[in-house]
């Protein structure tokens, strides 16, 4: 560019000086930048006796150069020319100033426009906005009045001046524009991360079986972890990571909590609640985008675990003689195809401690190479084993960042363990355990009747939940234990708050869960009706394996009228040796 | 669960009296196919029946196949409540000839 020039200015110094002076201190005190400029060419083109005036700037990306301020009798505001197009655009490209005296003879002349605005366009004077060597734009004078008609190497001097002091100020009001947005967008990230925080559940005392960490590796987590009481005495809880990082993930973390926590309560299992969120989420889903999620319910008073896994880390069970099992995916992440199935495991904890873990901490790394992996999150595990539960997810970390780990992605963790000397408070209608045999069924049926009776409910529903159960009993009796009278069986009666639960659990050989189906009723047989009484007369029938040891689990529920919800605490507990 | 065959009428009337379950279902389906093997149309008198399960209600639909494979008369009488809920649960109200005792069989009969 001209900057090399030297500048010596023609006519009447001081008169040039005091125009110089006052626009230079328009620019440094200006507000608003559009003003400025507007006001500054007006003065500039009177200045310069010239019949028109603008100033060309590059769009962010370089892909036009736009007209953001005139002078003279056509407004040419929004104008876009190709970058490298015209005078304008040659000297834009070149960050060179230039002078034409006919443009009739300039074969860089982009006449369009004067075709397009009936300007006619004899001669040009154009010098570069440029700071620190970048050149923004360029001010651009057309036709000089007086004289002969041409700009001279005075007035190029002059303009060159006028630009720097223009550029500067483009530059800075840029600045300040980008100073405001970075503020404006740092100010909505927290407001965000605040928002997202609020998602996790409190940190639980030490009475509370479930503890959940989350630390993002940005403002924005896309890993979650949730737990919430259930009004039938189960906790219900869930960990899961989102594809990706940043905003993105976590307005869909955002989502996805908010769903399985709106639908864990009414779901009735695991399997169910995932194959909802699932359905839910491929219907508005984001392409590319889905969820990977362990999710379950826990009953303390049985210290049961159903849990479901969808494409996430397998969920590690420390059992109480210090092994591991591992618990993996049986289906894929959430939100890539709807109408799938999302198969429950019934794991017994016994006094195990389940930790389910993200993998911004298997995969965290020591300097450059050593990943912590699996094995290394189970020494970890065992290294804060003796630290109490609502404490051991916080000290896990602490030797976690003490051995010199780095986590590149969120990390969260979250652990369910029974704390000790759980009160049973929960009201438990009935507890047998009787061994499996046709000789059973009717003290069994007797003793449920008379529990549930005691509590008032109603005689129709009573006797669907006997015939329910006596089904359930003989299914066992006949199919998984074979006639093996030697077998148990063990049932529970939960009265939650606004359905009857029902939980029947063998130790028999793990049965084959698929090929359970009510038969059709039009085909005329003598067999396979007990399994269409149980669908027909309970509300849900969940069938799941025990995990650990061999056996069968059944849960069924049946709705309450609403007449006779919460019908009492009473808890009673029927000759357990039935 | 006990039973009575007495025979009226050309029928064998087949009395199930309890809870009909999976301790006796194999009793009360041996006896009717006992009555029916020996060529004797059968009724069965459901009025002292407290409790009919699954297993109970195949007893009786192997019955009702015996009889039609032998052309032989079949039927349920007097069917008390708790049964009639479960054979409507399993539709077989609509399969199995059922009357109020039977007199109206008879009448049924022609």
């Amino acid at each position: 560019m001209s900057e090399g020039v030297p500048v010596v200015l023609r006519g009447a110094p001081d008169h040039t000086a005091t125009f110089l002076a006052e626009l230079s201190q328009e620019f440094a005190s200006s507000l608003d930048i559009s003003d400025t400029l507007k006001h500054a060419i007006d003065r500039f083109m009177v200045y310069l006796d010239a019949e028109a005036a603008s100033i060309f700037l590059l769009e962010n990306d370089g892909s036009a150069l736009t007209c953001r301020e005139c002078a003279g009798p056509v407004d040419i505001r929004g104008l876009r020319l190709a970058p490298a197009a015209g005078i304008v655009g040659q000297t834009v490209a070149h960050n060179v100033a230039k002078i034409v005296r006919d443009v009739s003879r300039d074969a860089s002349f982009a006449a369009t426009v004067d075709a397009d605005t009936g300007f006619a366009t004899r001669s040009i004077l154009c010098v570069p906005l440029a700071v620190r060597g970048r050149c923004l734009g360029a001010l651009e004078l057309l036709n000089k009045r007086g004289g002969d008609g041409l700009f001279d190497t005075n007035d190029l001097q002059l303009a060159t001046i006028v630009a720097a002091a223009a550029a500067l100020a483009i530059h800075n009001a840029h600045m300040a524009g980008a100073l405001v947005e970075q503020e404006r967008v740092r100010k909505e990230l927290e407001l965000a991360r605040h928002i997202q925080e609020s998602l996790l559940p409190a940190r639980a005392g030490s009475r509370h079986a479930v503890h959940g960490v989350n630390l993002p590796a940005r403002e924005m987590s896309g890993d979650f972890y949730d737990f919430m009481p259930l009004a039938d005495g189960r906790i219900y809880f869930a960990l899961a990571d989102v594809s990706g990082k940043g905003m993105n993930a976590a307005l869909l973390m955002a989502k996805t909590t908010s769903l399985l926590r709106c639908l864990a309560k009414h779901a009735g299992g695991a399997s169910a609640l995932l194959r909802q969120v699932n359905n839910e989420l491929c219907e508005k889903a984001t392409l590319g985008m889905f969820v990977t999620l362990v999710a379950g319910y826990l009953d303390p008073r049985s210290g049961r675990i159903e849990l479901a896994n969808a494409g996430h880390q397998p969920a590690l069970l420390r059992r109480a003689d210090g092994s591991y099992m591992e618990f993996g995916a049986q289906a894929p992440p959430l939100g890539v195809l709807a109408d799938l199935e999302f198969p429950a495991i019934e794991i017994a904890l016994a006094g195990g401690v389940l930790y389910l873990y993200t993998d911004g901490i298997s995969e965290s790394v020591m300097g450059a190479a050593h990943e912590l992996g699996v094995s290394g999150f189970k020494d970890l595990i065992e290294a804060s084993h003796a630290v109490a539960a609502d404490a051991r997810l916080g000290a896990l970390l602490g030797a976690w960042r003490a051995a010199g780990y780095d986590a590149h992605d969120d990390v969260t963790l979250l652990l369910v363990e029974i704390p000790p000397h759980q009160d049973n408070a929960s009201p438990c209608l009935l507890a047998l355990r009787f061994g499996a045999a046709p000789a059973a069924l009717k003290r069994v049926r007797d003793q449920v009747q008379q529990s549930a009776r005691l509590l008032g409910l109603p005689t129709t529903l009573v006797d669907d939940v006997v015939m329910a159960i006596n089904e359930a009993c003989m299914n066992v009796i006949e199919h998984a234990y074979q006639g093996d009278s030697a077998g148990e069986i063990e049932l529970a009666i939960h009265n939650n708050e606004n359905e009857i639960e029902v939980v029947l659990t063998d130790f028999a050989p793990p049965i084959d869960i698929e090929a359970i189906r009510a038969r059709d009723l039009d085909e005329l047989r003598p067999g396979g009706l007990g399994t269409h009484f149980m669908a027909t007369l309970m509300d849900s029938c969940v069938y799941s394996h025990l995990v650990g040891s061999p056996g069968n689990v059944l849960r069924m529920t049946k709705r309450l009228p609403v007449a006779t919800r919460r019908p009492g605490s009473v808890q009673i507990e029927i000759n357990k040796d039935a | 669960m006990s039973y009575t065959v007495l025979q009226d009428s050309g029928y064998d009337i087949v009395c199930l009296t309890g809870d009909i379950d999976l301790s006796c279902s194999p009793l009360a389906r041996r006896t009717l196919l006992a009555s029916l093997s020996r060529g004797h149309h059968t009724l069965v008198d459901l009025s002292g029946v407290s409790y009919i399960d699954s297993s109970g209600v195949a007893s009786l639909v192997e019955g009702f196949q015996s009889a039609r494979k032998h052309a032989l008369r079949f039927g349920l009488i007097g069917v008390s409540a708790a049964a009639m809920s479960v054979l409507a649960l399993a539709r077989l109200d609509q399969v199995f000839p059922i009357h109020a005792d039977l007199a109206a069989r008879l009448t049924a009969d022609g």
